[in-house]
């Protein structure tokens, strides 16, 4: 009998316990426990950042299409405003850019649970909360551009994004435009608290922060606080800005003109040439061009035989795409854009001089023909604009940059011949629509930005 | 279900017509008599004894009689044994003369005085109150089908197994439906029970059907309530073969036979209609337009050359049309069926022993695709003392599929995609430009193999009378292990742009699943005059761990091998790893109750808590319970005698269980894993998903009313009604993209599953040498959406206008709008809108205008199943059905202007329309604006939906048992033997015009089968 209860309790003892713990996943309540698992949950958000650099510029006029477009229904779509094909991208780009923010609500919380070891791990874990900080306004300012109407002092109390502070489940209101510009201003400020500069370029520091806030000080027309920000980064500029670092810069190695890029390691901006023979669906518009002197002209621009003729298209990630280059950094934030924001905020703010002064430092270090002395007021800015344009063509910039101009924007036939269709300043399509995927389960969005179909279903 | 020969049996014995005896008379007390088969036939050679004196027995004569001398004593029993029958006992009450009618053991089952019981929960007790089915486990040996899973078929009502593509494809096994919001397999399949210890649907399907000795399908709260939280879904108990105490047997079986190509599920075009459609559809890339007169006189018309153009084009139109080639053969083949089965039994009162080995191949429909199975097993039942035993089983399988279908092609779907004039050998095809055949076949092969092992030790012990205990301990491993391969020289990889060196994919991945189950129970059973008492309580722990792994690499080239992958390879080819791993446990602690008054009346109770490790600490506890009671009516005094009604129980059940079935930790709280990639020079930790603090399990909330009716000891009448509603039904809910993830699991609400399952078993004829048997079941399942917690309707696309789910709505009903028929002017179809006017194909719908169309999965289906027994012939049917669904028509065989250049179903170019005023056609126009494309193709009208109805003859068997006086002949090797035609899946009759209406794909019909089958035991 006792040798049955010892059989017995020997299979009884086999009931282990139950808090089992998890051998390829970190679980909570301590799943995030220290900085180097912090960092990676980091890495996660960098990587998520959503990448329709491409789409960007069909819509703006950096491109005009070609013969193959038609081969490409739903981008020819795109390049003439369609409302569909926006409705579409609409929604990947919200998704993605509110992934991202969740990514970094994930993380903010859990790193109070995070116990440093010593002063090193302590920086390490403020330059993490920094950097996710600046992440989220960097998503935050590019929503807010895409889904908002542009800044004015008219448009404040309009509908802006909504403002996410928590992973959990929320259904939450769009914000007004003056708390979006609020919080974007507050989150820039917490992240510059924390002195971040030995970082790698694929992180967002100190310096990165500091063009971050000089582009959104420019974007709500603070013209002296943009100044403030983005001039202190132009002091040793022009030794950025040789030969060797713009070619590095589009040859995928490392350039001194890159203040931040986000690592790909892939094939990226494939979507550009239908057929490495045939051509592209769109090429460069033919208004970009640069002087034979210009050192850009061999990497921003690159020529390609298509249509039976000579044809030049973009250069930079699609020349990597022929030559097949696998990219490592999209350049996502440079020194010749804070140049440009800077120069604007100058010339906006009726300092014409200095406004030249600064552009023409850029475009003499690269060859280019600098700005004419007499160019005055609008015209200066439209100047910078145009020269800002073929600096950053296919780059996604242009977009937010017409917007902000308010400006009738040419959308041109094939090659750049006549004109396909023109979005005026009061198009309804310069702001993005609410994606159905946001409004039909949140019932405190109540209608679309205006235009735009409202459908629910309920 | 095996217990039907042997009531049966007994009963022959009891009706059999007396026999005039002759008797011998020697000595004071002598017993004379004859020993017969069933069959009437005398047997020689039989032994007759007394029990415990076998040496001074004695033999039958020639004509089967004996005579017996019998000490002074009555009370003896007297027994008799004969090769391949089973033993014969009889008490001794002083009768001068007896008959002994001794009974074939087809497979030494019936026999076998089984003493383990591996599984201790099944207690007999729960089947006074709670809903058993078993298995008729002779019937699914008989019917070769290598899938144990997709042999289930029919076999009991409310157990609805569906084939879901390929051979070696797990189908999709239900009890009474769905039981959660949630579709797919982990959420709603039944916990498969082996001996005692819990293995997964994999492991199932690798099991040998010969090594099975009994299948039990719980379907109600008592019956499954034993295994708590894990068995919301119902449970398929399963018990092996075991050893008897007798003479050891080695049995061979073998069947071999031919698997046939099935049905044809869409007749297409021969070559004269299809280069007649082509012309009219006027795709300059079909060869019927380029080359016919229309295109000449239309593109050049006044070219000086038109008339030789025309000639030319005609020649080779004459020249296509001297092809002809059937796809449907040229591309399925018949192949072979095989299975070897070799198993030795044997034992005494201590012991007993079984091992068997098997061996089975199946050929599948596409040349490339079958299934190899090897399994082994072996168990060993050993009593200790005398109060109580212990039983060991081992065993281990070996599954391998192999499948040339890629994501791309696969080649039952270029059945209907070639065209009638084009050939293996015809160089660059029409239907797919710049391609030859052999740039679509051989692009991909993939291998899967599945390696399971197993082993369950148990203990019975019986220290005082009416108290048990047992315990039971096992492992189950399965190890699934999948190979793909797309070689460098295949189309896609040739024209995908990657560098020579990076060509040719491979992947690998490894899933192994290991369960572990212990189990404790202690039972008291008491009875104090008229009552009946039980009491019992378990603790149980079940562990699970998934570990899933796989590596995809390039540049592989021609060969199969992961190491000759290119490792130098950088960016999108690069070489990628991943791994996946879950361990989960479970820990039980479990009460029972039964009582009866006289038989009567039985009243049974189980409570059960289960912590799950899923689930954070606070919500770890959940609980299952369910209460029964059983009357039997037939055991009042005044109903014993009443003949007409043989038997009477009446059965009611209700119980609540707590699911977690497909609950994992990451959706309760924030769980964090490595991505493949990584950002720089940091790996990449995600979040896995938007967790829910506020996440409940299911609870599964059965109710059960049943009755069960015996009639002149010929007709049985089992009719069931149950309700299994499910609260806090779990679903993937969509939520505002602004929260960073566009769903999230939730508990949103309440359906049910309701039905009504019915079997009726009659002895039609049932003579000594001539017995007819006939079995009908019919089980109804109806579901509904009781509620939703937000709002009436749900809707899990944003694109839809058709809710998923509504409230008082079955949620598998597929909704669209009443299609009026082609208009004769547009060819568009003209609907019928909620006001009844018309509306055009053309013009947008609203949700209004959507009818329920029908349900796709078919609420009713059953089972006929017919025997004929004459003499030493057995002759048994099975027909299953199934009716009330529908599946919608894709139509993908139907050509437009888009597809001209692939092949089209017959009768296209008649029923489709072309020009105005085309009347009473059936397809739609071919050359449609865009506006009418969602009306088109997002859902389907009432005329582009068909019955999916169909009757299968699932399982023919003519068995020949070879008589004695033939297996004498054979000098005492053989003991036992017959011979059998078998015969699976024969024919399908259905009125559903497209693929096959049970998988609704082209791809994966239930092949037939027919098989020679031979069975000999030593």
């Amino acid at each position: 009998m006792k040798k049955y209860i010892s059989y017995i309790l020997s299979l009884l003892l086999l009931s282990g316990c139950l808090d089992i713990k998890l051998e390829d996943q970190y679980s909570d309540p301590d799943a995030i426990s220290t900085t180097s698992t912090a960092r990676e949950l980091l890495a996660s958000a960098y990587n998520s950042l959503p990448r329709h650099q491409l789409e960007f510029s069909i819509l703006s006029d950096d491109f005009v299409t070609t013969n193959l477009t038609g081969k490409y229904a739903e981008r020819l779509n795109l390049y003439n405003w369609k409302e569909k094909d926006m409705e579409d991208l609409s929604d990947y780009v919200w998704n993605e850019y509110y992934m991202t923010v969740a990514i970094v609500n994930a993380l903010l919380p859990r790193l109070d649970n995070v116990t440093p070891k010593d002063e090193e791990d302590k920086l390490e874990l403020d330059k993490i909360r920094c950097e996710a900080k600046t992440l989220k306004a960097m998503c935050y300012f590019d929503l807010l551009r895409l889904y908002a109407p542009a800044y004015s002092e008219a448009n404040l109390l309009k509908d802006g994004i909504i403002l996410k502070n928590r992973l959990e489940l929320d259904f939450l209101p769009r914000s007004s435009v003056r708390d979006c510009v609020t919080e974007i201003d507050r989150l820039l400020t917490e992240a510059a608290s924390v002195e971040n500069q030995d970082t790698e370029v694929f992180y967002l520091s100190t310096t990165a922060v500091m063009a971050l806030r000089a582009e959104f000080e420019l974007y709500r027309n603070a013209y002296d606080k943009a100044v403030l920000a983005g001039l202190p980064l132009l002091a040793d500029a022009q030794a950025r800005w040789t030969k060797s670092d713009y070619e590095n810069l589009w040859a995928d190695n490392i350039s001194a003109d890159r203040l931040f890029a986000q690592y790909i390691f892939d094939s990226f901006y494939t979507d550009l040439c239908y057929d490495k023979a045939t051509g592209d669906y769109f090429v460069l518009n033919p208004d970009i061009t640069y002087d034979d002197a210009d050192l850009r002209k061999d990497w921003a621009a690159y020529t390609v035989n298509m249509n039976g003729g000579q044809i030049q298209t973009l250069g930079k990630y699609n020349r990597m795409y022929y030559d097949n280059v696998t990219v490592r950094y999209i350049n996502t934030l440079r020194y010749s854009g804070v140049c440009f924001t800077v120069a604007e905020a100058y010339a906006r703010d009726l300092q014409y001089d200095k406004a030249r002064q600064t552009v023409n430092t850029y475009l003499e270090a690269y060859g280019a023909q600098p700005l004419d002395d007499k160019l005055e007021g609008e015209d200066l800015v439209e100047a910078i604009l145009l020269e800002k344009q073929k600096e950053f063509a296919g780059e996604g910039v242009r977009l937010f940059d017409l917007k902000r101009h308010g400006k009738a924007l040419v959308k041109k036939g094939n090659f750049g011949m006549g004109t396909s269709v023109t979005i005026y300043p009061d198009d309804y399509r310069w702001l993005l629509p609410i994606p159905q995927s946001e409004y039909k389960y949140n019932d405190n969005i109540t209608q679309n930005n205006p235009g735009w179909p409202f459908i629910k279903t309920e | 279900m095996r217990r039907i020969p042997a009531i049966i049996f007994s009963i022959l014995i009891l009706i059999a017509a007396p026999h005039v005896l002759k008797s011998q008379t020697k000595g004071r007390y002598v017993l004379s008599g004859q020993v017969t088969d069933s069959y009437d036939e005398p047997l020689a050679g039989a032994s007759v004894y007394i029990r415990g004196h076998i040496k001074d027995g004695t033999s039958t004569d020639s004509n089967g009689y004996f005579s017996l001398e019998l000490p002074d004593t009555k009370k003896i029993i007297i027994e008799a044994s004969f090769l391949g029958m089973k033993p014969y006992t009889v008490e001794f009450t002083g009768q001068k003369e007896i008959l002994i009618v001794m009974e074939d053991d087809a497979n030494m089952m019936e026999s076998a005085i089984v003493m383990g019981k591996q599984n201790i929960n099944d207690l007999d007790i729960r089947a006074k109150a709670g809903v058993i089915n078993s298995v008729d486990m002779d019937r699914l040996q008989d019917r070769p089908v290598m899938d144990l899973s997709l042999s289930l078929q029919g076999s009991a009502p409310g157990l609805i197994v569906t084939n879901r593509g390929d051979l070696g494809t797990k189908p999709e096994i239900r009890i009474r439906g769905n039981s959660s919001f949630r579709k797919g397999d982990v959420a709603n399949e039944p916990l498969y029970v082996l001996d005692g210890q819990v293995i997964s649907s994999d492991a199932f399907m690798t099991l040998n059907p010969l090594d099975i000795a009994d299948i039990k399908i719980l379907k109600d709260a008592v019956a499954c309530a034993l295994y708590g939280t894990k068995a919301a879904n119902g449970v398929l108990e399963i018990t092996s073969v075991r050893g008897t105490s007798g003479d050891t047997m080695v049995t061979y079986d073998f069947n071999g036979g031919v698997t046939f190509r099935g049905r044809r599920g869409v007749q297409m075009m021969e070559t004269d209609e299809k280069l007649e459609l082509e012309r009219r559809l006027k795709n300059i890339e079909a060869p019927g337009y380029r080359y016919s007169e229309d295109y000449y006189r239309r593109y050049f018309a006044r070219d000086p050359n038109l008339d030789q153009m025309i000639a030319e084009g005609k020649a080779i139109l004459d020249g296509l049309r001297q092809t002809n080639t059937d796809w449907f053969k040229e591309l399925l083949r018949n192949d072979f069926y095989q299975r070897h089965n070799l198993s030795v039994r044997g034992g005494n009162n201590k012991t007993s022993y079984y091992a068997s080995a098997n061996y089975s191949y199946q050929g599948g429909q596409v040349p490339g695709n079958d299934v190899n199975r090897f399994t082994g097993r072996m168990s060993l039942d050993q009593a200790v003392g005398t109060k109580g035993f212990v039983s060991l089983s081992v065993s281990g399988g070996y599954s391998k599929a192999n499948s040339p279908n890629g994501s791309t092609y696969s080649p039952t779907s270029l059945i209907y995609e070639l065209n009638p004039y084009e050939s293996k050998t015809s160089g660059e095809l029409f239907s797919y430009p710049n391609r030859t055949y052999n740039d679509l076949v051989y692009q991909f092969d993939r291998t899967s193999t599945e390696k399971r092992f197993g082993t369950t030790a148990s203990i019975n012990l019986e220290p005082l009378e009416g108290l048990t205990i047992g315990a039971v301990a096992g492992l189950d491993f399965v190890l699934s292990e999948s190979l793909e391969f797309t070689p460098s020289t295949a189309y896609e990889e040739q024209r995908s742009g990657a560098a020579k060196n990076e060509l040719g994919k491979i992947s690998k991945s490894k899933n192994t699943n290991s369960n572990v189950t212990t189990n404790v129970r202690v039972t008291w059973n008491r009875t104090f005059g008229k009552h009946d008492v039980t009491l019992g309580a378990n603790t149980d722990y079940y562990w699970d761990n998934m570990d899933n792994m796989s590596v995809t690499g390039y540049g592989v080239g021609q060969l199969k091998s992961m190491a000759a992958i290119n490792q130098s390879i950088e960016g999108n080819r690069k070489v990628s790893t991943s791994n996946f791993r879950e361990k989960t446990a479970q820990l039980g602690i479990g009460l029972l109750g039964g009582y009866c008054y006289d038989g009567i009346y039985d009243i049974f109770g189980t409570y059960k808590a289960d912590a799950s490790s899923i689930l954070p600490k606070d919500k770890r506890w959940n609980a299952a319970w369910a209460v029964g009671v059983g009357w039997n009516v037939k055991d009042y005094a005044f109903m014993k005698d009443w003949d007409p009604i043989s038997a009477l129980r009446i059965k009611a059940s209700y119980g609540r269980t707590a699911s977690l079935a497909g609950v994992s930790p990451s959706l309760t709280v924030g769980t964090f894993s490595y991505l493949e990639d990584s950002y720089g020079d940091i790996r990449l930790l995600e979040l896995m998903a938007l967790y829910n603090d506020r996440l409940k399990p299911e609870q599964t909330v059965s109710t059960e009313v049943g009755i069960s009716m015996g009639l002149f000891n010929r007709l049985t009448i089992d009719v069931g009604w149950y309700d299994r509603r499910t609260e806090d039904a779990l679903l993937d809910v969509p939520i505002p993209a602004s929260n960073g993830f566009t769903t999230l699991k939730r508990n949103i609400g309440i359906l049910s599953n309701s039905g009504l399952e019915t079997t009726l078993s009659a002895r039609i004829i049932d003579r000594s040498d001539f017995r007819v048997n006939l079995r009908l079941s019919l089980a109804y399942n109806r579901n509904k959406v009781i509620d939703l917690y937000d709002g009436d309707r749900l809707y899990t696309s944003e694109d839809t206008i058709i809710p998923d789910y509504e409230v008082g709505q079955a949620y598998d009903m597929i909704y669209g709008p009443i299609s009026l028929g082609l208009d004769p002017m547009s060819g568009l179809p003209v609907f019928k809108g909620a006001d009844g006017r018309e509306i055009q194909a053309t013009e947008k719908l609203t949700r209004e205008d959507m009818v329920p169309l029908g349900h796709s999965v078919p609420p009713y289906n059953g089972t006929i199943n017919l025997s004929f027994t004459y003499k030493q012939l057995e002759f048994d049917a099975d027909f299953y059905y199934v009716f009330g669904g529908i599946k919608t028509y894709a139509y993908a065989y139907v050509r437009d202007y888009d597809d001209a250049n692939r092949n089209a179903v017959r009768g296209q170019v008649q029923n489709m329309w072309f020009q105005k005023g085309d009347e009473n056609k059936i397809y739609h126009t071919p050359f449609y604006s865009s506006s009418a494309i969602e009306n088109l193709t997002m859902w389907p009208n009432s005329r582009s939906i068909g019955s999916s109805d169909y009757l299968r003859l699932s399982m023919l068997s003519l068995r020949y048992r070879f008589p004695h006086s033939f297996i004498k002949k054979l000098g005492g090797i053989v003991k036992y033997g017959n011979v059998a035609i078998q015969a699976s899946n024969l024919f399908t009759l259905t009125r559903y015009k497209e693929s096959d209406p049970e998988s609704g794909s082209f791809v994966g019909a239930q092949q037939p089968i027919l098989t020679f089958n031979l069975s000999l035991s030593f």
